[in-house]
């Protein structure tokens, strides 16, 4: 699926966070969206996926116009990774992944074969099959979010936003998460805050600065020195990495 | 701890037996409850003539029971009582799971929302003030006023908690914490002024809960309010689910919780209003049976809601019973005995390992 977002204004209070930011994700593109904390990312991600109403514009997943269809019909084709937020009462990975099919379902539907079947290949995917009867309350904070991308690709969303999937993981994690995602040969828009990541998993960057698109473009035609800089006020250089081959970068305050 | 997790959720086909037991057992607890009394009445003789009246005579022969008087004192006076305490037990535990729920929170039960304030303040103005001399009112007031005042504070409850945005549960607490403490303040403020000594004393009995008032004919609203709920509740288990995620996943999952707390809020509401009209406040049966449920069936609502509802009515029944013997000849009110096993209950789950309110 496209993603197609034109002209998103949010304000929060009488605070202008997003300001008048467009960009478009091809089919089965993995686009990145970068900037300090506070630049307004999460914002704008949340404008998106209908968790905040913007002041105005328009955001087209193929031709369904999100901001006016309903939740359920836009979470059947738009997934969600978050960032990872707190629970009061405990279920078990199983039950958890499972909820990822509630927007296929009617009120009354009861689990199918089917379903469970789904749930099965998310858990596959995500690697935690033998988590299945674990409480979620008692995993790691990385276990957690990989039960949550389990979820949402039990969602089969044909589009996916990620928010800063990756904060508090170890690197392996990290890989394994953006691994995953990157093999569903879906759309996807994340937020990343590791650069060297993002050069390597994405196809294309927004960089945001103060709620407007700052840069745009291939990950080396964003990620150089001065972009950076004037991104997160440190200095910053870049190499090729000689053992990957990818963008690197050494900074400096 | 995981081992214990495995046992806990993985429960499997034991789910069904588990309830099937719970059925049985309530089942016998109410044979059991109409049998003891003031008038002794044998088990075996209970069980005849209760089969005998449901079954129309069918099964169970009334030869072997003793007095004709036994088929009054169990059908007029004791089986009400049992079915209201089963009613209340299951009304009581489904409003505090779906509470629970609704505001997020393991705290919360079904008078968290100022029903409890709310109701005493009405109950408090019928008893002390009266509605004025219409006889139709005197004879409803106080399960009218406590109707009344339970309803208004939810909605007020629900109006305060929208005012600026979405309804969240931490709106919804607080607003209903504030209104309380004003409904509260209100009651304390009638009963300074009243001069009536009688009235306080029946006041103070009222908050304490009783389910002797029971009777036939106030049941069919108690039925109806109460079984439609449940009928409502339990096939609601994929958004009662979803609101332990909190908004923002929810969300993203199609369902936007806001609209349904309100409408869970007024479903309980009428629920729980309607209870506390006909039979005063009964603490903790709310708030630790969906605990309780939760340690045996799991979190997911799919599973803990018939569970729930189960072992609340077979938690009232023995409570009732409770309430009934011990102490000869004195019938205490059963709000005392609840929190009596209730505390102690709730303490075991606090220091138990096993069991982290989901924390």
């Amino acid at each position: 699926m496209e993603l197609v977002v034109k002209d998103i204004d949010v304000n929060i209070g009488k605070k202008e966070i997003v300001k008048n930011i467009s960009l478009q994700v091809k089919n089965q593109q993995f686009v990145g969206l970068i900037g300090p904390n506070g630049c307004g990312k999460s914002t704008f991600l949340k404008s998106i996926y209908k968790s905040l109403k913007p002041q105005k514009g328009l955001v087209l997943l193929d031709d369904l116009d999100v901001l006016k269809a309903s939740e359920k019909k836009v979470s059947q084709n738009l997934g969600v990774v978050g960032q990872f937020n707190e629970m009061h009462f405990d279920l078990t990975v199983q039950q958890m992944v499972m909820l990822g099919r509630t927007p296929h379902k009617k009120l009354l539907e009861s689990d199918r074969h089917e379903d469970f079947e789904i749930v099965e290949e998310a858990l596959t995917r995500t690697n935690l099959l033998d988590y299945k009867t674990r409480s979620f309350l008692s995993l790691s904070g990385g276990e957690k979010q990989r039960v949550i991308l389990a979820r949402t690709i039990a969602q089969q969303p044909k589009f996916m936003i990620l928010d800063e999937p990756t904060n508090h993981l170890d690197i392996r994690y990290q890989i394994e998460i953006l691994s995953c995602v990157k093999n569903l040969n879906i759309g996807v828009l994340a937020a990343l805050h590791d650069l060297e990541l993002a050069a390597h998993y994405c196809d294309y960057l927004y960089a945001v600065k103060d709620g407007e698109v700052y840069a745009y473009g291939t990950p080396e035609e964003v990620l150089t020195p001065e972009i950076i800089e004037a991104l997160y006020q440190i200095k910053c250089q870049t190499y090729k990495n000689p053992i990957t081959n990818g963008l690197s970068f050494a900074y400096e305050i | 701890m995981d081992t214990q997790n495995r046992s806990r959720i993985g429960m499997g086909n034991m789910y069904y037996v588990v309830i099937a037991l719970l059925i049985v057992f309530i089942l016998l607890s109410a044979v059991y409850s109409v049998s003891i009394g003031q008038v002794h009445i044998p088990f075996r003789q209970s069980m005849d003539i209760l089969l005998h009246t449901i079954t129309n005579g069918k099964f169970g022969s009334l030869d072997n029971v003793q007095s004709e008087s036994f088929l009054n004192i169990i059908l007029q006076i004791r089986m009400p009582r049992v079915v209201f305490a089963l009613l209340i037990g299951i009304g009581l535990s489904l409003c505090g799971t779906v509470m629970q729920a609704v505001v997020q929170n393991p705290l919360a039960d079904p008078y968290i929302l100022g029903i409890s304030s709310g109701a005493s303040l009405g109950a408090t103005f019928a008893i002390l003030v009266g509605f004025g001399s219409s006889a139709l009112l005197a004879q409803f007031g106080v399960a009218f006023g406590a109707f009344v005042g339970a309803m208004l504070t939810s909605v007020a409850v629900l109006v305060l908690s929208s005012i600026g945005g979405k309804a969240t549960s931490v709106k919804l607490v607080l607003s209903g914490v504030v209104i309380g403490a004003l409904c509260s303040s209100f009651s304390s403020l009638i009963i300074f002024f009243a001069n009536n000594a009688e009235g306080i004393k029946t006041v103070t009995f009222w908050s304490m809960g009783s389910l002797a008032s029971s009777s036939w004919d106030k049941a069919p609203i108690m039925v109806i309010v109460v079984l439609l709920g449940a009928i409502l509740f339990l096939f609601q288990h994929r958004i009662l689910n979803t609101m332990l995620l909190g908004d923002e996943s929810a969300i993203t999952l199609g369902i936007n919780l806001s609209a349904y707390r309100k409408f869970y809020m007024i479903a309980t509401a009428l629920v729980t209003g309607t209870m506390v009209a006909y039979a005063g406040m009964i603490g903790f049966v709310g708030l630790i049976i969906p605990h309780i449920a939760r340690g045996i069936f799991g979190a997911d609502h799919k599973r803990l809601m018939l569970g729930t509802l189960l072992l609340g009515g077979l938690f009232m029944i023995w409570a009732d019973v409770l309430s009934r013997i011990l102490i000869e000849n004195v019938e205490l009110p059963i709000g005392i005995i609840t929190s009596v096993i209730g505390s102690p209950l709730f303490i075991y789950m606090i220091v138990k390992k096993g069991y982290n309110f989901g924390g």
